[in-house]
Formats: structure tokens, C-alpha cells, sequence
């Protein structure tokens, strides 16, 4: 697809049925809303933190499009379409940015550290890049499974400088795993530009020095992600090596709340993105092109999205945080005497100076 | 004058010495078994704590090791027994597990020819080449790869080659591994991941073959760290650990690959994490130790109750976390006295976090003190913990 969605190489077009591409569409949009809403309700002290997808949205639809639902996701932490693609509910998104008592990881994380066993979406951790080496060994044992099924490890072009990505590609090489290695090229890492973060011609052309076959796509084309996931998908299984996708996009938002990139890079810049290479603008242009989407429908469904956002957040808020035995749990697989020791410490001190701390909003 | 005739003795004394390390050198062609009796007679009567000065001895203490592995009585619990070293125990276990497991995988660096140390000896040619590997030379990535293994829920035995080449995996263990089902509300975990590692001194291996990092790791909730004594233990407690559903790491005493020698059952056994054993009964005080130096404590008590009519009561704590606050408190409520030794250095070492914890409990007036309020005991002594 082009800038105004019209597709370039007509044999490139992967003719996806109407609903699929809708829901694609429908994904991506609801995804944008869902981030306005929680970036605006982290600024308003609700949430603690977040980390917006604007842009990226392209990225994560048209890959996971590409994969079987039961493929495994390794992801860094701005691919939450994703798991929208996956239908993973508005309301465990919540649960989890508030830490309430229905986030399935029991309150644990910052907001944005999502994860999901149903849907296969490996929970997210901070440290960067750590999931590379993790997601070759979840394809290796798939492998040997004899599952038809891969892998598929996200991570940033900045996260590719990390030691744990070169382990990763090298150890997929020469093991031979199923893997598809998916960067998100988005132009920065924080506030450092790729020309300060690395000097050869991005994260595809490293692909070949380990034996890896890579491609580079252009990340706000939903349409070529999907067909660069297709294939490296249908090839990773058929012949068990790894294949390494760059797409390139660029981060309109911030990093996060806790950034401000006014400071390092111009307004002027971020506007060119969102105004002419936008990977929703462009997939809406092609809908409306194909007569599968018009002004009435957009105006329905930004209101019907907002609203259902609306809903899982007014929800979300009301909920009570986890009970504070959660702290002590899951740290072993059973509880160690150490450990309930503390527990119990805890126990008595809340008997004795509970009033100090907001018990009110805890689960009992 | 008495100079020179100091040094024509040292000459003298070196010429002995060059005489009897040639017969120290060909005494080393003799197998392992054969040079522990010698050592094992030699021992004590030759005075292994007499100062090195003494001429002939000089060229000998190469040789010979800081201690003499003892082996313990033999197990008839388990059925029919086997001669092996530490390393073959290891094998064993691993063979057991890879046995037992169908999705058990071995991998590491050099692991597919058998093993630097050879532990991994006949199991790819056994099992087969996907499931006995190597991998490339990068310990994160080795780490990484098999959290990501077990993530899937299929074992994976990672091998680092030297625990002094751990810590690129470091960030691997401490922040995933260890972490992996606390941060996903147990969604995930990667309780199947074991790693082994050879630990500890071996008499040549300078700053980067000898070191012992179990407390960098004591300080992280969610792995649990193992280390044996022997050969017998080795296999138990390894066997616990791949089986254990949390991340576990087994250093393996590497001195004591060749030079401990035991009947150990063929079938599989597990031996419990977190229980320390008391090896040796006794009433005056406590000696904590694990791998190695539980046999230089050994000697130490005998010696004790030799030249000083002293009654050691032994430990070997075996798992370093969680460890076993009850058994060494019991011991030392009945001892009053405490001493833990261990190779690694004394500042921050975890003799520390044993020395602290059983001290908290004899400050009953200490405010910020919780466990075991009611294990009340008294210490005659300071507690003393020294490094080997």
C-alpha cells in the first residue's frame, strides 16, 4: 500500500477478506483510543504509568494477522495490539495498568507489563531485550514438540544493541528454531535517535552475519507487515530457521509518562508522521477505497469504541487492589519457611498499626 | 654463617624434595582411589598444618589437596549401587533424567563431546543430538535460551562451563529467572530450568577456574542454589533440582569430580532441598559448611577432638537458598557456639546471612527481630565464621 492506501504491486496484494481487514482496522483504532484514554488518565494521577502505541499499531496488526493463535509472543512492551489482535479484553488492560484485583498477574508490574497464558502472549518484563534469548528456546522446545508452531520475539531498534539480542540471533541460527525475530525499527530509543545507536544499515543487515534470512519492510504498511510475517511464518516452520523482519516505523508518542520528547526532537517531525504516513490513515484510505468503510461508520465506531473504553476504565477504577498476601506468593512455587515467616511479620503488623496504611482499598 | 647454612640445608632439602615429588609423579599414574588411601594414611600423622618451611614437604604440597574427600557410609536404601566419582554421579543423573523425561534437553558449551569435565560423557550418543547440544559460547544466551525452554514447560539442564563464567548470565537469572512467576501472577514460569555449574577451588584454577558466587545468588527470591558434597549427594540433590519446579542452580564441587569416590545407587533418588544434614553429632559447637570444605571440617573436628577434647557437631547446609534456619538453630541452641566456613571471600559471604539470622535470634531484645521468636538460645562464644 501506498501513502493514500492503493496498493503499489498489484501480485503484493494479499487479498484478505472484508472482515478480516476490518478487524484489523478495528483493532488498530481501538487500540489508539484505549491509549489516549489511559495516557490522559495517568497524567490525571489514576494510573501510575503508561506507555502509548501511536504509530507502531501497523506493526503489531499486521503480524499478529499473520500467525496462528497458538504461536507464542514474546514481546518488549509496545506491542499491545497484539494482543488486542487477540481479543484480550479491555478490562484485563485495565486490570492490569490499575493493579487491581482482577489483573491475572496479581498487581505485580508497572502498568503496560501484560501478559496472557490463554492467548499466548508471554507476560512482559522491564529488563530489554532479555526475551530474545527466551523466545529461541520456547522455538527450539517447540520444535522438538513437533507443534506447528512458532515463535514470533518483538523487541525495538534500540533493544537490538543489547547482548542478549546478538545471543538470541545466533543461538536461533545455529540451533535451527523456528523463530521470527519481529523489530520494530521506530526511530528512537527514549531520546536516542538510531544514529546514536548504531552505525550499519539497521537491525536487517545484521540478520545475514548470522546466517539469518531478514527482510525490511515498511512498518505502516499493515498489508506488507502481514505478508513479510506470512511467509517468514509459513517458511519457519516448514524448514526450521529463524527469519528476521525490520519494519520500519516511527513512535509518534513518547517513550512514556515519564517523557517529554518536545526535548529531542521537533513537533514538526512527529506532525510529518502522523499527518502523512500513519498506519491507520492509510489502511482507512484503503477501506474507503473498497466501499468497506465510510464517515457514518467512523463517527459510530470512534463513539462506540470511546465508550466501551469508558466503560472497562470507570470499571477498572472502582476495583479493589489485590490482597497483600500477593506479595509473598509465587515468589517459589511453594512458600518457603522464610518467606511465611515475613508473611505472617506482615500479618501482625498491620493487626497492630493498620490504621497507618490504606487497607480500605485492598481485596481482604 | 647461619645463612649460608640455612640455605645449603634448603638445598639439600630441595634435592629431597625434587626425589620425593618424582615419586609423588609417578604415585600420580596410580588411580584416584589408590592415591586417596596414601593421603588418607599419610594425613594427619604427617602434619598437614605444620609450616611449610619444612624442606621436604615444599615440592610435595603441590599434590597434594587441603583435605581428603571421606565418603559416607553407603545407602542400601536405594538398590544396587555403583563406584563413581562425582562427575560420573552426574552423568548418572543427567542419564536418569534424559530417561525418565522425553522433553529433557542437555546444553552448553562443549557439552555434546562429554564435557569439559566430562559429565555429559555417552548421553548424546545415547539420547541424540537434539536433545544433547552444543550451543555457542555465550552464557546469557545459554541462560536466556533455556528459561525460554522451560518456559514451554520442558526441562532444560543448561550447563555454564565455570561458575566464575556465570555472571553474563547473571541478568538472565536474577531479573527473569528468578522473577518469572512472581511478575506473571504465575501465568509463566520457568520452574523446569535447572543450570550446573563446577564450583570452587581445584588448586590451580587461579581467579577464573575457583570461584564460589553462591552468595551473589543468595540474595535473589525465586531460585533456589545447591551444592553437594559427594558423589552420592551429587546425584540426589541434582535429581531434586531438575525435578524442583522452581529455576535451581547446582555447582558442582569441581575438586571433587575425580577425587570423591562412593558407591552411589544406579536407579534415580532424590535427596530434599532446603534440609541440611548434620553429618556428625556433637555438643560443644556447630561447624556450617558445603561442598568441599565440609571435608575440611571433617578433619578440623577431628583434630578438635583430638588435641583439644573438643565435641564438633556437624553440617552440611547443601542448600545455600532456602536454607535451613531450623536445623542450624537447633544445633546451636544445643551447642552454644557457631562456627561456618566456607572458600569464598569473608565480606558479604554467606556465612553472613547464617552468622546474622542465628545471631537475631539470640538478641531477643532486638525490636526488629520476627522469626522464631520462640527459639530462644544462648551463645557463649561470639559466633566466628572463617573462609578456607
Amino acid at each position: 500500500m501506498d501513502r493514500q492506501g492503493q496498493i503499489i504491486n498489484p501480485s503484493e496484494d494479499p487479498h484478505l477478506p472484508q472482515e478480516k481487514v476490518l478487524k484489523f482496522y478495528r483493532s488498530m483504532t481501538l487500540l489508539n483510543t484505549m491509549d489516549r484514554i489511559l495516557y490522559e488518565s495517568q497524567r490525571q494521577g489514576r494510573i501510575s504509568f503508561y506507555m502509548t502505541n501511536y504509530g507502531e499499531e501497523g506493526t503489531h496488526v499486521g503480524s499478529a494477522a499473520a500467525l496462528d493463535s497458538t504461536d507464542l509472543v514474546f514481546g518488549q512492551y509496545r506491542e499491545a495490539g497484539v494482543l488486542m489482535y487477540r481479543d484480550y479484553p479491555l478490562e484485563l488492560f485495565m486490570a492490569q495498568c490499575y493493579g487491581n484485583m482482577s489483573d491475572p498477574g496479581k498487581g505485580r508490574q508497572m502498568p503496560v507489563h501484560y501478559g496472557c497464558k490463554e492467548r499466548h502472549f508471554v507476560t512482559i518484563s522491564s529488563p530489554l531485550a532479555t526475551q530474545i534469548p527466551q523466545a529461541v528456546g520456547a522455538a527450539y522446545a517447540a520444535k522438538r514438540a513437533n507443534a506447528n508452531r512458532i515463535v514470533i520475539c518483538y523487541f525495538g531498534e534500540g533493544a537490538a544493541s543489547e547482548g542478549d539480542a546478538h545471543a538470541g540471533f545466533n543461538f536461533a541460527a545455529t540451533l535451527e528454531c523456528p523463530i521470527i525475530f519481529f523489530c520494530r525499527n521506530n526511530g528512537y530509543a527514549i531520546s536516542t535517535p538510531t544514529y546514536e545507536q548504531y552505525r550499519g544499515d539497521g537491525i536487517a543487515a545484521r540478520g545475514p552475519g548470522y546466517g539469518i534470512m531478514s527482510i525490511r519492510v515498511d512498518g505502516n504498511d499493515v498489508f506488507a507487515v502481514y505478508n513479510a510475517t506470512k511467509e517468514a511464518r509459513r517458511r519457519a516452520v516448514a524448514e526450521n530457521q529463524p527469519f528476521l523482519i525490520e519494519a520500519m516505523t516511527y513512535r509518534i508518542g513518547h517513550h512514556s509518562t515519564s517523557d517529554d520528547s518536545s526535548a529531542y526532537r521537533s513537533v514538526d517531525e512527529v506532525n510529518y508522521w502522523d499527518k502523512q504516513d500513519h498506519p491507520i490513515s492509510r489502511l482507512r484510505h484503503y477501506l474507503v477505497s473498497h466501499g468497506w468503510w465510510d464517515e457514518d461508520q467512523e463517527k459510530t465506531w470512534r463513539k462506540q469504541s470511546r465508550k466501551m473504553v469508558m466503560e472497562a476504565f470507570a470499571q477498572a477504577e472502582r476495583k479493589l487492589k489485590p490482597n497483600p498476601n500477593l506479595l509473598f506468593s509465587d515468589v517459589y512455587q511453594e512458600m518457603p519457611a522464610q518467606l511465611r515467616k515475613q508473611q505472617e511479620s506482615l500479618a501482625q503488623h498491620l493487626q497492630t498499626y493498620g490504621e497507618h496504611y490504606p487497607l480500605d482499598h485492598f481485596d481482604k | 654463617m647461619e645463612l649460608s647454612s640455612l640455605l645449603t640445608r634448603r638445598r639439600v632439602g630441595m634435592a629431597a624434595a625434587a626425589s620425593t615429588a618424582g615419586r609423588l609423579l609417578r604415585l600420580g599414574a596410580v588411580r584416584a582411589e589408590g592415591h586417596c588411601r596414601r593421603l588418607r594414611r599419610a594425613g594427619l600423622e604427617r602434619g598437614f598444618l605444620q609450616p611449610t618451611s619444612a624442606g621436604k614437604d615444599a615440592a610435595q604440597k603441590r599434590h597434594v589437596a587441603h583435605f581428603t574427600f571421606q565418603p559416607d557410609r553407603e545407602s542400601q536404601e536405594h538398590g544396587q549401587t555403583q563406584k563413581m566419582n562425582l562427575f560420573q554421579a552426574v552423568t548418572s543423573a543427567l542419564d536418569n533424567s534424559l530417561a525418565k523425561d522425553p522433553t529433557a534437553v542437555i546444553f552448553g558449551e562443549d557439552v555434546a563431546f562429554g564435557g569439559v569435565f566430562r559429565c555429559t560423557v555417552g548421553l548424546r550418543d545415547k539420547y541424540g543430538k537434539d536433545r544433547v547440544f552444543n550451543t555457542p559460547l555465550c552464557e546469557q544466551g545459554i541462560v536466556g535460551f533455556g528459561i525460554g525452554i522451560a518456559v514451554t514447560g520442558a526441562t532444560a539442564i543448561a550447563e555454564i562451563q565455570f561458575a566464575d563464567y556465570i555472571f553474563p548470565a547473571f541478568d538472565q537469572i536474577v531479573n527473569e529467572a528468578a522473577k518469572y512467576r512472581y511478575r506473571s501472577g504465575d501465568l509463566f514460569n520457568c520452574g523446569s530450568l535447572t543450570i550446573r555449574s563446577p564450583w570452587g577451588c581445584v588448586g590451580h584454577g587461579g581467579l577464573y577456574h575457583s570461584q564460589c558466587p553462591e552468595a551473589f545468588f543468595a540474595h535473589c527470591p525465586g531460585i533456589k542454589v545447591v551444592i553437594p558434597r559427594s558423589p552420592f549427594q551429587a546425584k540426589g540433590l541434582l535429581l531434586s533440582c531438575i525435578e524442583d519446579k522452581n529455576p535451581c542452580i547446582f555447582f558442582e564441587p569441581k575438586i571433587l569430580y575425580r577425587a570423591a569416590v562412593e558407591q552411589v545407587p544406579v536407579e534415580p533418588y532424590t535427596i530434599p532441598l532446603s534440609q541440611a544434614e548434620v553429618i556428625q553429632e556433637g555438643s560443644d559447637i556447630t561447624l556450617v559448611a558445603w561442598g568441599t570444605q565440609v571435608h575440611v571440617i571433617r578433619e578440623v573436628a577431628l583434630m578438635a577432638r583430638e588435641k583439644l577434647g573438643v565435641s564438633c557437631e556437624i553440617i552440611d547446609l547443601r542448600t545455600i537458598i532456602p536454607w535451613d534456619v531450623d536445623t542450624v538453630c537447633k544445633s546451636v541452641i544445643k551447642t552454644g557456639r557457631l562456627l561456618i566456613s566456607h572458600e569464598a571471600p569473608l565480606t558479604g559471604g554467606f556465612a553472613s546471612e547464617i552468622s546474622s539470622t542465628v545471631q537475631m535470634l539470640h538478641t531477643r531484645r532486638n525490636p526488629i527481630h520476627f522469626f522464631w521468636e520462640d527459639c530462644y538460645l544462648k551463645l557463649f562464644s561470639h559466633l566466628y565464621h572463617g573462609y578456607g
